[in-house]
């Protein structure tokens, strides 16, 4: 089993839902983003497009990230996800400058939107999370907690990732690369899908249709 | 109307500066480079022959590695974890780095109290080991296109051993003696050496995020300063002071300043500028140009 991702730019209209939904099921403090869309003009006139890339971890197969840590806090699951034990993390900063898809961050501060944290602020406020590096991890608690209900992640909108399910153009497909009946692996086999960065060798598991 | 489409690699997001690793820990690596790179001149004196500072160097090698990675805990989230750096020897370059800079520190420091020499072997070790991890480190970050090269830890060896040879004229210098010939010699060699690995390092065939964020270094007025202030100033003035022992203590001294000034400055400018998160690219994208 590998958990990934397909997302058709093609569809994307660069709204953000995505990254609010994430925001908003992580509780991330005011100025943090585990994911964002990216608006993208490529070429020179006249051979020009305009697309928009939602950004996020691309949790590898062979994620350069994971090694490099000394305490050991960047781990990878047996089914692909990568994520970081808050507790162990002593925020050096190294993972971050190890991945090449810019996806690593650390949460200096829990800052507000205000002067003072207001009551959904500190009731979703998490300090184990300050000083350390956080990232996205395909909302692994869905994830697991839907298939311990026997849920289908990337079918069961309660087992798949916030992103996927928020998304207003059905932009992300989420689920069981291993597995070829799966939408996720169907999309990708159909489709020219491509991953960012493939010169790094990192095997991401997040892959992008754009053409 | 008709279309004419072109699918090529295109950089959908630019390289962007990294901030995670600021001051610190260019401290760090510069202050590690001159701590083992002192302890290593200082042997390399006294088998040589030269009066030689290895009790200076035993003491002030140690504290300037032990300087560089109080500073760099200053910048971790939660330095109060730092023992915990040390749990992944087997992988992480960061716990390596630890690990030898530790076993460093003990065993150069260990001759300002038990004044014997069976140690200094597997203390130069450590102090090799701790410039190479340094450079290792570098070496496998990957987002990072500047420092993801093969020979970045030779680079910071031998920015090491200048900075540390330059550190040491400037003991002598400072103690009002002129270091031996025979070392004089030696230094200059490592001032060659390390040019020409500089100039490999900017020359890296590494690609354009490679060639892009390491301009500055190649073409700039950092790279300049660098080079003629970091390499070729230091290799004429040595030259100068080895051929004319006349022109006094005071030329030797100017050339390890600039020796030391150097390394530090380079090093500076490979984390704070070359240090760029690689741009986003995609390896195929068709732009379509639409013509009537």
């Amino acid at each position: 089993m590998r958990w990934g991702m397909v997302i058709d730019v093609r569809r994307c209209v660069g709204c953000q839902t995505c990254t609010i939904a994430c925001m908003q099921e992580h509780g991330l403090p005011a100025g943090q983003v585990w994911r964002f869309v990216a608006d993208c003009e490529v070429g020179e006139y006249p051979d020009v497009r305009r697309l928009f890339l939602p950004m996020q971890c691309m949790h590898c197969a062979d994620p350069p990230c994971v090694p490099v840590c000394p305490t050991g806090a960047s781990r990878q699951r047996e089914d692909g996800i990568v994520w970081v034990e808050y507790g162990a993390c002593v925020g050096c900063g190294y993972c971050a400058v190890a991945c090449p898809y810019h996806s690593r961050h650390l949460i200096h501060e829990a800052r507000g939107y205000f002067d003072a944290l207001t009551p959904p602020e500190l009731a979703t406020a998490q300090p184990e999370r300050v000083g350390v590096m956080t990232k996205c991890n395909f909302c692994k608690e869905r994830v697991d907690g839907g298939r311990a209900q026997g849920l289908t992640p990337g079918i069961d909108q309660e087992a798949t990732p916030m992103c996927a399910v928020a998304c207003i153009a059905n932009v992300i497909t989420f689920g069981d690369l291993d597995d070829p009946k799966s939408p996720v692996a169907r999309l990708r086999a159909e489709t020219k899908a491509q991953p960012l960065l493939p010169e790094c060798g990192t095997e991401p598991s997040v892959f992008y249709v754009v053409e | 109307m008709s279309t004419v489409s072109t699918a090529r690699t295109v950089e959908l997001i630019a390289a962007t500066p990294q901030t995670l690793w600021g001051k610190p820990a260019v401290i760090n690596f510069a202050l590690g480079g001159l701590g083992a790179g002192l302890y290593l001149a200082a042997l390399v004196e006294v088998w040589l022959g030269g009066p030689g500072v290895l009790k200076v160097a035993s003491w002030l090698g140690p504290a300037l590695v032990l300087a560089g990675f109080i500073a760099v805990a200053t910048e971790a989230g939660r330095p109060l974890r730092g023992p915990r750096v040390l749990s992944r020897l087997r992988t992480s370059w960061m716990s390596r780095e630890l690990w030898v800079g530790g076993i460093f520190m003990a065993l150069a420091s260990a001759e300002v109290v038990v004044p014997v020499a069976w140690h200094r072997y597997p203390a130069a070790a450590a102090a090799i080991g701790l410039c190479l991890a340094q450079g290792f480190i570098l070496r496998h970050a990957r987002g990072i296109a500047a420092w993801d090269v093969p020979l970045m830890p030779l680079v910071f060896l031998l920015s090491a051993i200048i900075s540390g040879a330059g550190l040491l004229v400037l003991v002598e210098v400072g103690a009002g003696r002129a270091p031996d010939g025979a070392f004089l010699f030696a230094t200059l060699v490592a001032v060659v050496a390390g040019l020409l690995v500089w100039r490999g390092f900017v020359a890296w065939p590494g690609g354009p995020a490679f060639v892009h964020s390491t301009a500055e270094l190649r073409e700039g007025r950092a790279g300049a300063l660098i080079l003629a202030a970091g390499y070729l100033a230091p290799l004429l003035l040595g030259t100068l002071a080895l051929t004319v022992p006349s022109t006094g203590r005071g030329t030797l001294g100017l050339a390890a300043i600039l020796m030391i000034a150097g390394q530090v400055y380079a090093k500076s400018e490979l984390i704070l500028t070359a240090g760029q998160l690689r741009p986003i690219t995609l390896a195929n994208l068709t732009l379509r140009r639409r013509t009537s």
